[in-house]
């Protein structure tokens, strides 16, 4: 009781710290810009939440917390774009009943105090998508999120980004329609025909919508208004390109057909998420504008994933992939350490090190289409930013501090075993 | 005629000529040669790091580490200026040689509560995509196991990573017996981990009493035998029981028992058993090691550590596990990491070093990390005289890394195992070369056009 009493009071006065917007600089340290070069010894100034000055001869403003953090690092809040938690729980992620969902809003499943947010702030991530599964073609709308711990959920929901609609192709709806239910689909060609109907009928209902909504206009008397289909709303509005699609495909295959699929409605594809065939149809994703939002290096545990190539990236970022490297974390695994885990681009790839670290910062807020506002440490960008130890590529840095729009929601000195001994080993 | 002749000699030759040709080529590689590599910065474990060293491998065995060795004129030299010479990696519970295509290729976990006559080497394929994947990560030496779904999964051998059949892999027969405590079965017994500890108890009693029939057999076999009299059989023929057969050497504290437990209450009961059995023990631990690391490293029972990447409860600090191996090293417990990161099963074993570089981060001292990752696993498996650090007379695997390897962007430039310098390609590498040509060539076309 003592235990759990003392984190409750822990809580309050963290969340009364997060609480209260500062203008801050941070001085002495390492920038990493991403789009303007590596600062030494810089200072980064937010006001109002936003960056107002970055460089290395920079004035900070009078009434400006000042923190010197000589011999640290600092990088853009770092951005997953394939998550599954900060949720109810995994009851909540599948609507796993029908292959053709979108009615389905994650939103409504989301939790803005949930404990895996602020496990992955202590990795330095600032923003994420959480998604719906992968059991249905077409899946729910996701929602991207700023992990503004504890905030209201209205001020953490990214809203002047187009939602995305979650699909998938491959082996996991013909799992689980086909193969434990015996029904459509249970192949590739099930799952095509799934996704195409679907679009077929959503362009149906919006020409009837389209139609009634002209009429109106035009002052027609006597008008019954199309009877509302969820599902069809969200779909309309793919159509409309009022929300983007992030689909799930594996297979090279599933990809093009994909991309031919999405031109053919008119859908905004944005990412292809897991895409371990990414490499071997680079061209064809560069030229669609897609990006490939996968993993470095895993590989073999289904069929489909066997011809992951951990090379491929160099060739895919000579194609001019936007390349996005997220974690699919559920509990919330790898979202924790994604520095860690994209240095290994390094192994395979000769590729200049901005590059591998845009892959989950500037590339990542591509694929959410918010790089106006997040993914590089410029002015006039949101103050989302992490402090390293050490330089984040090297495998054995930590983060110290994270920041969101100028408020500091993680900080090691107040939340580590070591500076706090709390939970500490018997 | 005779020309006739003497031309398709002439041309039945030119085969053998390419042959031999080929051979020259290839000769460098899957070839126990004499091999020296020098001017590296050489880290061999046990023993300080040798900046400028050099590393003699004769005979498939290291022959001499030093600084100034002279090369024998028949050896291939290997400069390794700026690049860091380690011992190969040993991983711990894998699957690999047995792992196969998903779905009928995987020969793990055969069914069964209790199956712990079951061999992987009975399994084990050479073939195996992982073996190249994962000895290209620079793990040169890895445990595969039987699995873990049952109570009593069976056997788990040794292998080093090269080799074109079974026995030319093997290190280590029955390197451990697989037990993993908390395999609560669905729908029959045992269900509960009550349920799991009595149905272990019960079959070690079994094995006990088995092993002192057989004792008693063999005595009666020996009598026999001096007295020289076969015509009067008097009892009834010995009945073999394969079951128990494989449990006696783990009763008599020979092999060890390798318990996979997964919180406080198994990580107990294990402890309880392994006391009153006097078992020979492994460990492998994720949550609730915190409270049992002093009891492990007083019984001086090893550790599998599995538990980096854990994702502490919300009562714990996010860095609750990150810190763990450094403050089991501090205790003194003998220890090595499991396969970790982001990869699934045996595929992802190359990523061995992710929870150690995680652990490195907060708190554990680089050069334990590495022990953990070499000499510790050796020595967990009984074969630290044969692998795990670079010492004369050991084997000779060795890995060319060209940074620390629990740096990921370090890349693993040379691998060499049992002496023999190993092909740098895998499923992934010939993927790569295959697309990047199509790519590549699309690419141009593309730009041609415009």
């Amino acid at each position: 009781m003592g235990k759990k009493f003392a984190i409750f009071i822990l809580a309050l006065s963290f969340a009364a710290l997060s609480g209260s917007a500062q203008d801050m600089a941070l001085k002495g340290c390492t920038i990493l810009t991403i789009t303007k070069g590596v600062i030494e010894n810089g200072t980064i100034v937010i006001q109002s939440g936003r960056i107002t000055a970055v460089g290395q001869n920079v004035e900070i403003p009078a009434g400006v917390k000042v923190l010197d953090i000589s011999g640290k690092y600092v990088m853009p809040g770092i951005i997953d774009t394939h998550v599954h938690y900060a949720l109810t729980g995994m009851a909540d992620v599948n609507e796993a009943t029908n292959p053709v969902t979108p009615q389905i809003w994650m939103k409504e499943a989301l939790v803005p105090d949930h404990d895996s947010i602020l496990k992955v702030l202590a990795g330095g991530v600032t923003t994420v998508k959480t998604m719906h599964g992968s059991a249905n073609v077409i899946g729910g709308v996701n929602v991207t999120i700023k992990m503004k711990y504890g905030s209201p959920i209205n001020e953490m929901i990214v809203s002047d980004a187009r939602p995305q609609l979650k699909m998938a192709l491959g082996e996991n709806p013909k799992r689980l329609y086909g193969q434990s239910k015996g029904q459509t689909p249970s192949t590739r060609m099930g799952n095509a025909y799934v996704a195409r109907k679907a679009f077929i009928e959503a362009q149906e209902y919006k020409a009837k919508w389209d139609k009634y909504e002209k009429e109106k206009a035009a002052g027609k008397k006597d008008l019954t208004p199309p009877k509302i289909d969820l599902g069809m709303e969200t779909l309309k509005q793919v159509l409309e390109k009022k929300i983007a699609v992030d689909c799930h495909a594996y297979r090279a295959d599933e990809m093009v057909w994909l991309i031919n699929f999405c031109k053919e409605f008119g859908i905004d594809l944005i990412q292809i998420s897991h895409c371990i065939d990414g490499y071997k149809v680079a061209d064809i994703l560069a030229e669609a504008g897609v990006s490939y939002g996968g993993w470095v290096d895993a590989w073999g545990f289904k069929e489909e994933a066997y011809d992951n190539c951990p090379w491929g990236f160099k060739l895919m970022h000579d194609a001019g992939v936007n390349i996005v490297v997220n974690t699919d974390s559920v509990s919330p695994g790898t979202s924790r350490y994604l520095n860690v885990d994209v240095a290994k681009v390094l192994k395979y790839n000769d590729l200049p090190d901005t590059e591998v670290l845009k892959m989950i910062t500037l590339n990542a807020a591509k694929a959410l289409e918010m790089s106006h506002r997040v993914g590089s440490l410029e002015t006039g960008k949101d103050g989302d930013l992490a402090v390293f130890d050490k330089y984040p590529l090297d495998s054995t840095s930590k983060c110290l501090m994270t920041l969101i729009e100028g408020k500091i929601y993680f900080d090691y000195q107040k939340d580590s075993i070591t500076a706090t001994a709390k939970g500490e080993m018997k | 005629m005779n020309v006739m002749r003497l031309k398709i000699r002439v041309l039945a030759l030119v085969p053998s000529f390419v042959f031999c040709f080929l051979l020259a080529v290839w000769g460098v590689f899957a070839q126990e040669q004499t091999i020296l590599i020098k001017n590296g910065t050489l880290v061999p474990v046990v023993g300080n790091q040798i900046s400028n060293g050099s590393i003699l491998l004769e005979n498939g065995k290291i022959a001499e580490i030093g600084t100034d060795i002279t090369a024998p004129s028949d050896a291939y030299v290997i400069d390794a200026q700026g690049k860091f010479i380690y011992p190969g990696m040993v991983a711990l519970m894998t699957s690999i040689g047995v792992t196969g295509y998903p779905g009928a290729g995987n020969d793990q976990n055969e069914v069964g509560v209790s199956t712990p006559h079951m061999d992987p080497y009975d399994a084990l394929n050479p073939e195996d995509s992982t073996i190249e994947v994962t000895r290209m990560g620079g793990v040169t030496t890895v445990h595969t196991t039987s699995g873990s779904r049952n109570v009593f999964n069976g056997k788990s051998v040794v292998i080093n990573l090269e080799g074109n059949l079974a026995p030319e892999m093997l290190l280590k027969p029955y390197a451990a017996q697989i037990f993993n405590i908390g395999a609560r079965q669905t729908n029959r017994y045992p269900s509960t981990l009550p349920g799991t500890a009595s149905l272990i108890r019960d079959k070690l009693n079994n094995a006990v009493l088995y092993a002192e029939k057989l004792k008693k057999e063999k005595a009666k076999e020996n009598q026999k035998d001096k007295k020289a009299d076969k015509s009067k059989e008097t009892s009834s023929p010995f009945k073999r029981d394969l079951e128990m057969e494989a449990l006696v050497p783990v009763v008599s504290g020979k092999v060890p028992a390798l318990f996979l437990t997964s919180n406080e209450v198994t990580i107990r009961n294990a402890l309880n058993i392994i006391r009153e059995y006097k078992l020979k023990a492994i460990i492998q631990a994720g949550e609730g090691i915190q409270k049992y690391a002093d009891q492990l490293a007083a019984a001086k029972i090893p550790l599998i550590w599995a538990g980096t990447t854990i994702v502490p409860n919300r009562w714990q600090p996010f860095d609750f596990y990150y810190c763990m191996a450094g403050k089991l090293a501090q205790k003194g417990v003998l220890f090595t990491f499991a396969q970790g990161g982001f990869g699934s099963g045996s595929h992802g074993v190359r990523n061995l070093p992710v929870p150690a570089a995680l652990s490195v981060a907060h708190g554990l001292p680089e050069a334990e990390a590495i022990r953990a990752l070499t000499i510790n696993a050796a020595k967990i498996l009984g074969i630290d005289d044969k692998v795990g650090s670079l010492e004369v007379g050991k084997l000779a695997n060795v890995v060319i890394w060209s940074g620390s390897p629990i740096q990921m962007r370090s890349r693993v430039e040379t691998v060499i195992i049992a002496g023999k310098i190993i092909p740098m390609t895998s499923v992934q590498t010939r993927l790569r070369n295959k697309f990047d040509k199509i790519v590549r060539d699309r690419l141009n076309r593309k730009g041609k056009k415009k």
